[in-house]
């Protein structure tokens, strides 16, 4: 018989034979051009994971400069190619590579890294499973969202090829800087790559985020209302909406900034530059910054509302407890996603756009505070009168809770217009984003990982091992961002080689070298994740189907489902998060199995006894 | 110890501010940061302790309930209240710091361009008015080059006396400094921290930034705004000076002006031959070029 195409061998006789048509595909469709949205998932997760570590070397590189400015980057350094280096051999970087790694390391983390793991891996892996679905509503689109992936980055990572090596404009890749105006009409360069690369991974986006919206609409189970999904479903759904509306305008600045690029077009060139190369002039460089804050004050968003689902689901699963205020959290998610189109002004109160705009922007964005507020509220309402258990899935969690508060606090410091004058491009700036994507997006992916890894491997990851790297990643996290809050108030800017330059600076050394060893520390503390990761997969624990006693439908399916997912009918009777309801000897109560329940006054209590032939316990 | 604790002390380490508005920024900035504070230890506070009340034990549940929307509803009020209050607050100063409309009169006036990776200013000179160039006349622009960044007519007799310095400016202390700035290539930030004064400058556009210092000293110009790769040492220094100090800085840099022009027939020969063809075509007044000294 031919089951369950994706399981490994041990697992191969532990689903049931799913009476599907399919017949034996030849391996490179089973693990390479699979349309199974489960090996998808690993695909995205193993991509991501290698960039997160080429990003997270980058970032090294720079925080050595930073700290020990002319002084060899330790082991690396001789072995640097001389393109890179001061003088060959020396181990010292160069002031155009340095701003070439901090374009590359926020390049791969954004776009290689956050976006694919939260919104590729998590949201084909949950969305089919967790909607009791066998697959995705496009499955081949949804091969294709991740086989745009390895080609963009090699075309980014190819700029080290080019005369002037990697893209060096920033992630922001602002115009003129980013038209790369000293350079020919028709030749290439890191930066005409890169662009390329970022509208390929811009489509990739949009696939992927169709197919979520086609499946979430049209693939849910018997009997589950939109109001009965997890809140994870409902973070990947909306941002897939986000997605769908903003990665084309995206796609849209980068086309025409390629062809300022490349064909010395001047959508964005003014006239009578003084520069190498000639441009008919008449362009606005601003114009880039609108379009591109269009998209990409939204893509924040998108780096964070699937993990904020993500977070909801531990955090009620290990307290125990119901997501206090469900649908308040769900209307919170649509309005932050609203919200988030018409705040993009405040990146640009310091571009040069009318001050009036200024205004305006600022208004819009300090409302947004309020949504995000509302969660945070929530969540701390879910654990108040929890049985809160620490696994190592929690802590992640509640370390995403806390770094949140702390990012979305020196959030409001931007949003306010005139206190933007003076930490805009600064250290300030470094630090909040760190805390909201760091601090926040990566450890609601550890969660993630922590969390779903028995369902996606069939093997348990060491929890020891698991709260020893989350123990180290948020001290030295913390150390590492912190004190970069000071140094932008002590007017640090960012992406500069060597603060020496400036006497204002002058007193900031030791922090930086503080900094860079905690950063050190935090990089490979990410070592012990890979190593648990590794080591489970070959001599973990066996996952058995509901390791979590957790209630939604993913974990009805067996440990390490096959193709097609479930191996019963799936129906669903209830909302994700009843816990420890009244009547019941189990403090779960599963979306899957029957019984009937009245609400009273919030609390949910169960009036029928026949919830002892539970499929999904053990 | 101390250096560590000091990451605490965060608003201490503001460079020492010395513009009229600065101390307006840094208030604001210190009520943010004590509401921000006092959020902070709310919910880390109210986290830790139900983290601790509430952790597992043997035969415990958690409590059924799924929430109460008065509570939601007062929880979207009070922060809706909270950061309306901060938004009017900061929307006042930013009004003054920023909105052309609300710019004082201005005493002195300077034209900035960017460059990779430097800063030209543009003073009027004796008669404090610019002739044509690419600020006041766009045709101007035209003649923009790397020799002549600010498109300056030298046609324009009121050229004669304007002139310009490179990566270092001064100004009057008390005095309302009006800077239009822009840039020749690409974008740059105009950025001097102790004023608290941050404005991108955009090439093709000008912009219009202003303060008012009231302390003299030496301090600095930075660029806020990547670049490329000299972007890091895109410094420039500034000198408050007493009003005095500044005029005779100003008479000082009238007679380096009057000396550079002064012996065109001494000064032509050096500059090879395209000035010595100008001087065939135009009459003696050609007032020759500042740009190649």
């Amino acid at each position: 018989m031919s089951t369950s195409l994706a399981h490994t061998e041990e697992h191969a006789d532990h689903g049931h034979a799913h009476e599907h048509e399919h017949h034996d595909l030849p391996w490179y469709r089973k693990y390479v051009f699979s349309t199974d949205h489960k090996v998808i998932s690993k695909q995205f997760m193993l991509a991501s994971l290698i960039f997160l570590f080429i990003g997270g070397a980058f970032a090294l590189m720079l925080r050595w400069q930073l700290a020990y400015p002319g002084e060899a980057i330790p082991v690396i350094g001789h072995l640097l190619p001389d393109t890179w280096v001061a003088e060959p051999g020396s181990g010292v970087i160069t002031p155009e590579f340095f701003v070439q790694l901090t374009t590359m390391h926020a390049t791969i983390m954004i776009f290689f890294v956050i976006i694919p793991m939260a919104v590729g891996m998590f949201g084909n892996f949950c969305i089919p499973l967790m909607i009791g679905t066998d697959d995705m509503a496009l499955p081949r689109l949804n091969m294709w969202s991740f086989w745009l992936v390895p080609p963009a980055g090699l075309i980014m990572l190819a700029g080290v090829f080019t005369e002037m090596g990697y893209a060096g404009a920033g992630w922001t890749s602002y115009p003129p800087l980013a038209a790369d105006i000293n350079k020919e009409a028709f030749t290439f360069s890191g930066q005409t790559l890169w662009l390329i690369s970022v509208f390929m991974i811009g489509f990739s986006s949009i696939m992927g985020a169709v197919n979520y919206v086609a499946t979430v609409l049209n693939k849910r189970a018997k009997g589950m209302k939109l109001f009965d999904m997890p809140l994870t479903v409902w973070g990947l759904f909306i941002t897939a909406i986000i997605a769908t509306l903003g990665t084309p305008v995206l796609a849209a600045g980068l086309a025409m900034l390629f062809f300022d690029n490349f064909f010395h077009t001047s959508f964005f060139i003014p006239d009578h530059l003084v520069s190498g190369a000639s441009f008919p002039g008449g362009g606005q460089p601003v114009l880039f910054q609108h379009v591109f804050w269009f998209y990409s004050h939204p893509a924040v968003y998108i780096m964070i509302l699937p993990l904020m689902g993500i977070v909801s689901e531990v955090l009620a699963t290990f307290s125990r407890k119901p997501i206090y205020g469900y649908k308040a959290m769900v209307f919170a998610v649509a309005g932050i996603a609203f919200l988030g189109f018409i705040v993009w002004g405040h990146h640009m109160f310091q571009s040069g756009m009318n001050p009036l705009l200024g205004t305006t922007f600022m208004l819009s964005t300090i409302v947004i505070a309020v949504p995000s507020s509302i969660k945070v509220f929530n969540w701390l309402g879910t654990l108040w009168r929890g049985n809160i258990h620490f696994s190592s899935a929690m802590l992640a969690a509640l370390a995403f809770v806390s770094m949140f508060i702390i990012g979305g606090l020196s959030g409001v410091f931007m949003a306010s217009a005139p206190v933007d004058i003076y930490i805009h491009d600064t250290y300030f700036i470094v630090a909040h984003i760190h805390y909201v994507l760091f601090g926040g997006s990566l450890f609601g992916i550890f969660a993630g990982i922590y969390y779903w890894f028995p369902k996606m491997f069939g093997k348990m990851l060491s929890e020891s091992w698991g709260r020893r790297h989350l123990f180290w990643s948020f001290l030295a996290f913390n150390a590492t961002f912190f004190p970069m809050h000071v140094l932008g108030i002590g007017g640090h800017m960012r992406r500069i080689y060597d603060p020496n330059v400036y006497d204002f600076l002058k007193g900031m050394q030791g922090m930086n070298e503080f900094i860079t060893i905690a950063a050190i520390v935090m990089g490979f503390s990410q070592l012990m994740l890979v190593g648990n990761i590794l080591y489970s997969l070959k001599w973990g624990k066996k996952a058995p189907r509901n390791p979590w006693n957790a209630n939604t439908l993913e974990w009805a399916a067996p440990p390490h489902p096959g193709h097609g997912n479930f191996d019963m009918d799936i129906t669903v009777y209830r909302g994700p998060y009843e816990f420890g309801v009244e009547g019941r000897e189990l403090d779960y109560w599963p979306q899957w199995e029957p019984g009937k329940s009245i609400t009273v006054h919030h609390h949910t209590i169960a009036v029928s006894d026949d919830t002892s032939t539970s499929v999904g316990m053990h | 110890m101390n250096d560590i604790l000091s990451v605490f002390d965060m608003l201490a380490w503001f460079p020492e501010n010395i513009s009229t508005f600065g101390q307006e920024l840094d208030n604001l900035f210190a009520v943010i940061y004590w509401i921000s504070v006092a959020i902070f230890f709310l919910t880390f506070g109210l986290m830790g302790y139900f983290m601790w009340k509430y952790r597992a034990r043997e035969g415990g549940r958690g409590y059924n309930y799924h929430g109460n929307n008065i509570v939601e509803i007062t929880w979207t009020i009070l922060p809706t209240i909270l950061f309306a209050g901060i938004g009017v607050y900061s929307d006042a100063i930013w009004e003054t710091t920023k909105y052309s409309s609300k710019m004082p009169k201005p005493d002195v006036e300077i034209i900035v361009l960017g460059k990779q990776f430097g800063w030209y200013f543009l003073y009027p000179g004796a008669d404090g008015t610019f002739g044509r160039n690419a600020y006041n006349d766009r045709t101007a622009r035209a003649l923009m080059s790397a020799t002549n960044p600010f498109g300056i007519d030298e046609n324009d007799p009121a050229s004669a006396d304007d002139f310009v310095v490179e990566n270092q400016f001064r100004v009057p202390v008390n005095a309302n400094v009006m800077v239009r700035g822009s840039s020749i290539d690409v974008l740059h930030s105009f950025f001097l921290p102790h004023a608290r004064v941050k404005q991108d400058v955009v090439p093709g556009t000008w912009m219009n930034i202003w303060f008012n210092l009231f302390k003299t000293g030496t301090y600095e110009l930075a660029c806020a705004e990547l670049c490329g790769g000299g972007h890091y040492a895109m410094r420039a220094e500034y000198q408050v000076l007493s009003k005095s100090g500044y005029d005779a800085w100003l008479d000082q840099k009238a007679m380096e002006k009057a000396a550079a022009l002064a012996p065109p027939a001494a000064a032509a020969p050096a500059e090879g031959e395209t000035p010595a063809a100008d001087a065939g075509t135009d009459t003696g007044n050609d007032t020759g070029d500042v740009w190649s000294e």
